[in-house]
């Protein structure tokens, strides 16, 4: 490390500049699934954030330590430990919410997100770097499943967190909730349009054509 | 598909001068409100392109009006400018102008507006066709064959796997109005169909197998419902069924000359 470490750039970088999610599209798996309604895309993303930030943690510190042949192997079991103590806390204190994600706390242990930052970046950095940088990446995430989360809710429910936001028709308000966005086609939708409104804004983040012969062959229209 | 006369406009332009008998049959039937449906449409679709113009520098396109027409006509009916309007601006977005404009993209605008009123609103009830509207179409798609802007594979494939589903067990006339407004407007669109001549044919039949399907064992569903669902499917298999006409053709090809 010659480099000084720039503890507020690495916290902050993985919020839009590097999102985990919309520019690595990492652990878009569980975003898709749990964001029906704001107080599971919350409850998802403390989940994750805080398994994502102790497991960085506890890798970097043992990083020396772990045989390369089988740090995943390492990796899983401490991340996978870690996991079943928050899924055994929800259990214990919000059963409903535990209910609603089903074994989508379960499966933080297989999120492509924090195996990618453990594998990526804690085993190479002392434990308060990986740390900030895994709490960071589990913002990104957190603030993408929220913002997705909300908008689900709002546009299918007319409600944010349970409280009733716009007035519905029935109730003799004007909004008619869009029951496609409770589907999961509408979080890819969603998913979409953030990505493509944050590509192009930073347009560094495009990806280069796939095919630069199509491109050039075409004659102007 | 640029050389001299023959740019993308002109095919949109010869599409649509093919569906005005229906369009005209269709709005003297109509009245006032199939008027203010196609205004709107019109209205959306035209602000998309335009802002798609300004925004990225994409050609505007005739093909909007096109989009514009087939919404308006199969629309769900009952869901107020707002909601449409939503409707619209999702098809003509997410099915056409994010791929570049008109030529580049995989699904028809069209149905893909149409697929998301429907599941948005399940509510909503779907027009009914009346019976005319089909005889329309018929000279709307002798229009688009002999101009050769219409895919005649997929309107042969639809039409045989019809008939031999009548011969078999009789589909219900509402059915068959819808399947055939909706092959004309949907289906057979020179850009979202399939590319080789196999792929047209089988694209076609599957359509036509589709709607036949749905017809017997989807219960509760309204017939433009069922020709939409069979429209968006089809569509999105038509690379699939190029992909295997190609891969068809090769193997022919290499048993016919050996390997090399």
């Amino acid at each position: 490390m010659t480099r000084r470490f720039d503890l507020w750039a690495t916290l902050t970088d993985p919020l839009i500049r590097q999102n985990p999610v919309t520019l690595q599209i990492l652990g878009i798996c569980s975003a898709l699934a749990v964001t029906t309604s704001v107080a599971t895309a919350l409850t998802m993303a403390v989940s994750l954030t805080v398994v994502l930030t102790l497991s960085a943690g506890v890798i970097s510190v043992i990083r020396r330590h772990i045989p390369d042949t089988i740090r995943l192997i390492v990796q899983i079991v401490i991340i996978a430990s870690l996991v079943i103590v928050i899924d055994q806390v929800l259990q214990a204190y919000f059963i409903e919410i535990s209910r609603a994600l089903s074994v989508f706390v379960g499966l933080i242990t297989t999120n492509c997100l924090v195996l990618g930052r453990t594998e990526a970046y804690a085993r190479y950095h002392p434990p308060h770097h990986a740390m900030v940088d895994a709490f960071g990446n589990g913002l990104g995430y957190s603030l993408i499943l929220i913002v997705i989360g909300a908008l689900r809710e709002l546009l299918g429910k007319g409600t944010l967190l349970g409280q009733p936001v716009l007035p519905l028709a029935e109730a003799g308000g004007w909004f008619t909730p869009l029951s496609l966005m409770l589907q999961p086609p509408a979080a890819f939708f969603l998913l979409g349009l953030a990505v493509w409104a944050i590509r192009s804004v930073r347009s560094e983040q495009a990806e280069p054509p796939q095919s630069a012969e199509l491109v050039r062959k075409e004659p102007g229209e | 598909m640029s050389r001299g006369l023959w740019d993308r406009e002109t095919v949109a332009l010869l599409l649509l001068a093919a569906l005005m008998p229906m369009a005209m049959l269709w709005l003297w039937y109509g009245g006032a409100a199939a008027f203010g449906r196609l205004w709107l449409a019109l209205l959306v679709a035209g602000a998309w392109h335009l802002l798609f113009m300004l925004a990225r520098a994409q050609p505007p396109s005739f093909a909007g009006a096109l989009s514009a027409l087939a919404i308006a006509m199969l629309a769900p009916v009952e869901l107020g400018p707002l909601r449409l309007a939503l409707g619209i601006s999702f098809g003509v977005i997410a099915g056409e102008l994010v791929f570049g404009g008109w030529g580049r993209n995989l699904v028809n605008p069209a149905t893909v507006a149409l697929a998301f009123l429907g599941f948005g609103f399940p509510a909503a009830p779907w027009p009914d066709l009346l019976a005319p509207l089909a005889w329309a179409a018929i000279p709307a798609a002798l229009i688009g064959l002999a101009a050769g802007v219409m895919p005649a594979g997929v309107i042969g494939g639809a039409l045989a796997a019809g008939l031999a589903a009548q011969a078999a067990a009789p589909l219900p006339p509402g059915i068959w109005i819808a399947a055939s407004v909706a092959l004309v407007l949907l289906v057979a669109d020179p850009v979202a169909s399939a590319g080789t001549r196999l792929g047209r044919w089988l694209n076609g039949a599957l359509y036509g197998g589709l709607v036949i399907l749905f017809a017997h064992w989807w219960t509760g569903a309204a017939p433009v419902q069922i020709a939409v669902a069979a429209a968006l499917l089809a569509s999105l298999t038509a690379p699939l069924l190029d992909e295997a006409a190609i891969a068809l053709w090769l193997a022919q090809r290499r048993r016919r000359l050996g390997q090399s």
